[in-house]
């Protein structure tokens, strides 16, 4: 007895010393200059790094600039303010690449505050300029030409050059940022960078695709006078490091506490604040994000105005713990907002391992198709807010296959199928036993905590057709390596997908993601084949077709082609049952203070939440306005707002 | 436990005598036998059911489906609605149903969102529903059930072991004795939670609900034995060196005999004060664990998992955390009071008073 109390009190006390340590001892690094090996990987590679000049720019090329585009943020935005934001986790790293690096700070650190060459316009789907001023596409060579904005510098105040693209290979493709799938990705999927001047280059990546440009224009550069110590030690080096970025906000040293708060902070010189899409946008002078663990702590701090928005994804956030009639909704002080916005969805559904012993058989998949009752959890957990999923690709436009729909609870079909699979008799607890006095039983497991209602609702409308879900909640970390080893039977997850013009297939269908050497090469199944680990085929679907397929629509430049083979691939998928569809949800909602505004539509069609793309600015004046009127009793005109101007 | 000593007998009566301890005793034990038959009064499974005039018993049997009670489907019958089924019909079957009638998992949500309910007399839902739409007082005695029976035999299991070890060290001395005190020493350097934790997050879940239990129980067991040796390893020197210690080697008993007939008996009344407070620990730490997720699996109704719950909800459904809490501290109140009186009644020195 005293033992427990004794250890807790040793776990506590580790807590608060882990929360108040961090200080690393400072150990002297060797000094590294890699100039030279840099300079020898590129005369190595003579096909990939290519070095010309300006002479050999094809004169026959259709430059484009995006310059009809529309802006993105709103003239009435002001700068100014800090906001306060909140992050679960302290982040690991300050790494952009390598162990521990994609974690929630990401976002912050990477994918919404840095520029590319050309970003995605988050209204129009086209491209609008980054880093470059104008680029263009030579389809017949694979090629996309880039002029870079002579303007871009690092916000150290070294300029952007052609150089950190080159390096920017160099870096991905090479073993010491401890990154595999970078290191494949810009090894296979580009084959050369030429060179003309310090603002002029092209790559050129292997197979023309209708969205080649993306892949290029979303390629951001890496400094090369910051990696100037890259080497063996890359992993603990950089660990705490801020590379220096393009985009508007930088971290300083002092204000990285670690497992307390981390912070933002605008560079007024930033080079771009005044570029025509970039301007009126990353208002605040600072981003404050504390470390709050529990999302009921997050909300409680966010009541206090401790922090200046939160997310009302969740029904029981939107309807009981913020409803409309709360007081400070009431006095106007808090703002509800919801926004539909249109994006390929994340594949929230129960993700069937079909090597294991019985979900290999397509006669129980299809009955777990049928057992799952998700309607029930869309109508009565998420209060009909949600809509169901009909496949893994949806939201893609043209892509999407138009009338395949996701298989409905049914009793008596989840029990025919099952029947025809050798369950028909149930055991003395109802679940059904085969002849073999095998029950009909998998493990569930999911790394989502805040999602487990959602399993135990579906384990009681399972046990109604004789099958039975064991749930199995793990941490988020725990729950992902167990998918990414293949050791689920089923799993409930979802990937999350980026705004691009069609689904892709490869990562999650293709039979090279699920074993190594799936077939033998009469296109029988190879008898010795072993299950590949760390990859997104969570299905272990291993079809021949379906490779076929995926193989053409990879090499296809053909949009209607691609869109007949997406859509033919999305019902082989179907068929094959091994993916029950679950949920998405079309909107995201927030709740803020007055003094968090946003542009006139609230924000943008392909935005994917309210700060992605940073349009909203402060408005310190009515901040203190509202503070005072908290304080006095003063109120305002609710606002509860929906923006449907998208749905 | 037949030929009480006196000695023994006397204690006991002294235990009764003090009332708050023995009542509680009374009520703990009472509490106990009612949880044992939580199947009769809180279920979803109808107590008789008198159908076509044939009488079912399904509460301890297997499952009915519900074709054996002329309804269509193949799973579990539902009790409730064919009893208002009935009941509309005017037909002549009939069933009892227990008290609450709602099993700990299922959802049954009045309103047809699966959200937390105020308790409600007519829905009887007496306690009100948790998050899902679960019934509290059911998920609440079930829970109760599995801790308290978690409890007791984590304190037999704790007591087995620390004795054994315990005694062994005191009465060899020796090299024995300094071995295991610093086995001892090391052992319990190693934090319990994170070890709990730890081997708890790769227990495979494809073991049964009640196997990955029995697991949290041995791991903790196995983290928790070594405070009671010390105890007992110094009683049983002390003791030892006592002249009817060795009166009974000169005899020539052995020394199985010397300790269990001789020693333990003389250092049980330092055992049994601490073993009330042993449960009050094992209580704690399991809805500790279960409040941080680490402890019995899910669904499984837990106090931990409805303190989480009603922490979560503080604002909107304050009856979650209030019935999870008042359960909570009147257990606990009641081992305690036990405890004490326990402790009081076995102090040699009768007079003296706790200040």
């Amino acid at each position: 007895m005293k033992t427990i109390y004794r250890n807790m009190t040793g776990l506590m006390a580790a807590l608060l010393l882990a929360g108040c340590g961090g200080e690393t001892e400072v150990v002297e690094l060797e000094i590294i200059d890699n100039t030279e090996e840099v300079l020898a990987y590129y005369a190595a590679k003579p096909e990939f790094f290519v070095f010309k000049t300006l002479a050999d720019i094809p004169t026959d090329l259709s430059w484009e600039d995006g310059s009809d585009l529309p802006e993105i943020g709103s003239d009435e935005a002001v700068k100014g303010g800090t906001l306060y934001n909140t992050i679960q986790d302290f982040p690991r790293t300050l790494r952009r690449l390598g162990p521990d690096s994609n974690g929630s700070f990401r976002p912050y650190l990477l994918d919404y505050t840095t520029l590319s060459i050309a970003h995605r316009h988050p209204n129009e789907f086209d491209f609008y300029p980054g880093l470059a001023t104008s680029w263009a596409v030579d389809k017949e060579n694979k090629t996309v030409y880039v002029k870079l904005n002579p303007a871009a510098t690092w916000s150290d105040g070294e300029p952007v050059t052609t150089d950190d693209f080159m390096f920017m290979f160099f870096m991905n493709q090479s073993s010491y940022i401890v990154a595999p799938w970078y290191t494949n990705w810009y090894s296979t999927q580009y084959t050369n960078i030429t060179k003309y001047d310090d603002h002029n280059f092209s790559i050129t990546i292997p197979d023309a695709k209708p969205d080649m440009d993306s892949r290029v224009l979303q390629l951001g550069p890496s400094p090369q006078h910051f990696y100037k110590a890259l080497g063996e030690d890359y992993v603990e080096r950089y660990q705490w490091k801020f590379q220096p970025t393009t985009g508007p906000y930088v971290i300083e040293e002092e204000d990285i506490k670690k497992g307390v708060s981390i912070a933002l902070t605008r560079q007024d010189g930033w080079w771009a604040k005044d570029n025509k899409f970039w301007r009126n946008r990353y208002n605040p002078d600072r981003i404050h994000i504390s470390v709050i663990r529990d999302t009921t702590k997050v909300f409680e701090a966010f009541k206090r105005g401790d922090l200046d928005q939160f997310g009302l994804n969740l029904a029981e956030y939107w309807y009981d713990k913020l409803p409309n009639e709360d007081d400070d909704v009431q006095a106007g002080y808090i703002h509800k907002s919801v926004f539909y916005n249109q994006i390929p969805r994340p594949t929230y559904g129960l993700w069937m391992n079909s090597h294991k012993h019985l979900l290999d058989n397509l006669d129980i998949r299809t009955g777990i198709q049928h057992a799952t009752n998700w309607q029930l959890v869309i109508d009565k957990f998420f209060r009909g807010d949600y809509a169901r999923l009909q496949s893994s690709s949806d939201g893609y436009g043209e892509f999407s296959h138009p009338t395949l729909k996701s298989r409905l609870y049914d009793i008596d079909k989840a029990q025919d199928f099952f029947a025809k699979a050798g369950f028909v008799n149930r055991g003395p607890d109802g679940i059904l036993v085969n002849d073999n006095g095998e029950r009909l039983s998998f493990t569930l497991s999911t790394g989502y905590e805040s999602l487990k209602d959602v399993l135990t609702i579906m384990k009681e409308e399972a046990s109604k057709t004789g099958l039975e879900f064991r749930i199995e909640v793990l941490d988020g970390t725990a729950g992902w390596k167990k998918v990414q080893e293949k050791k689920h039977d089923i799993s409930f997850s979802a990937l999350s997908v980026s705004l691009e013009m069609y689904p892709r297939f490869w990562e999650t269908y293709h039979s090279a993601n699920a074993y190594n050497n799936a077939f033998l090469e009469d296109g029988s199944i190879n008898p010795e084949r072993t299950v590949k680990t760390q990859t997104n085929n969570m299905e272990m679907i291993a079809l021949l077709d379906m490779d076929r397929m995926i193989d053409t629509y990879r090499a296809s430049d053909d949009k209607e082609q691609m869109i007949e083979l997406a859509h033919k691939m999305t019902q082989l998928h179907h068929d094959n049952a091994s993916f029950s569809p679950g949920f998405y949800q079309p909107f995201y909602r927030v709740g803020h203070w007055r003094w968090i505004r946003y542009p006139d539509g609230f924000n943008l069609k392909y935005s994917r939440s309210a700060g992605e793309y940073y349009v909203q600015w402060i408005d310190t004046k009515l901040r203190e306005e509202t503070l005072a009127a908290r304080k006095n009793g003063e109120t305002f005109d609710p606002e509860i707002n929906v923006f449907d101007q998208y749905k | 436990m037949l030929n009480l000593n006196p000695q023994t007998l006397k204690k006991l009566r002294r235990f009764r005598d003090i009332k708050r301890g023995y009542y509680s005793f009374l009520t703990l034990l009472a509490l106990l036998f009612v949880l044992m038959i939580a199947e009769l009064w809180v279920n979803s499974r109808a107590l008789v059911v008198s159908y076509e005039g044939d009488l079912y018993f399904p509460t301890y049997t297997a499952f009915h489906p519900g074709t054996d009670f002329g309804l269509s489907y193949a799973y579990e019958t539902n009790y409730r609605e064919l009893q208002e089924q009935w009941q509309a019909e005017g037909s002549d079957n009939w069933m009892v149903m227990p008290i609450v009638p709602y099993n700990p998992y299922e959802n049954h949500s009045p309103s047809n969102i699966y959200k937390p309910e105020a308790p409600s007399l007519s829905q009887k839902h007496f306690l009100g529903t948790d998050t899902t739409s679960r019934d509290i007082l059911a998920r609440l005695t079930y829970g109760t059930r599995i801790a308290l029976l978690f409890a007791i035999v984590y304190m037999v299991a704790v007591y087995l072991i620390g004795i054994a070890i315990g005694c062994a060290m005191g009465y060899f001395g020796g090299t024995f004795d300094l071995l295991f005190q610093r086995l001892i020493e090391i052992w319990s350097n190693i934090p319990f939670l994170y070890m709990v934790i730890i081997v708890f997050s790769v227990i495979p879940s494809t073991f049964s609900i009640p196997m990955r239990i029995a697991i949290l129980l041995i791991v903790m067991v196995l983290f928790s034995w070594t405070g009671m040796t010390y105890y007992m390893r110094t009683e049983t020197y002390k003791e030892k060196s006592r002249d009817y210690i060795a009166a009974a080697k000169i005899i020539g008993a052995s020394n199985t005999r010397i300790v269990l007939k001789h020693i333990l008996p003389n250092v049980l009344s330092t055992l049994v004060t601490f073993m009330p407070f042993t449960v009050v620990a094992a209580i704690t730490s399991v809805t500790a664990l279960d409040f941080l997720g680490f402890g019995l699996p899910v669904p499984t109704p837990s106090l931990g998992e409805l303190l989480k719950q009603g922490t979560a909800n503080l604002r909107t459904a304050e009856w979650i955390v209030m019935s999870a809490f008042t359960t909570l501290v009147v257990l606990l109140t009641l081992v305690t009071f036990i405890g004490e009186a326990v402790r009081e009644s076995f102090d040699p020195k009768k007079f003296t008073v706790y200040k």
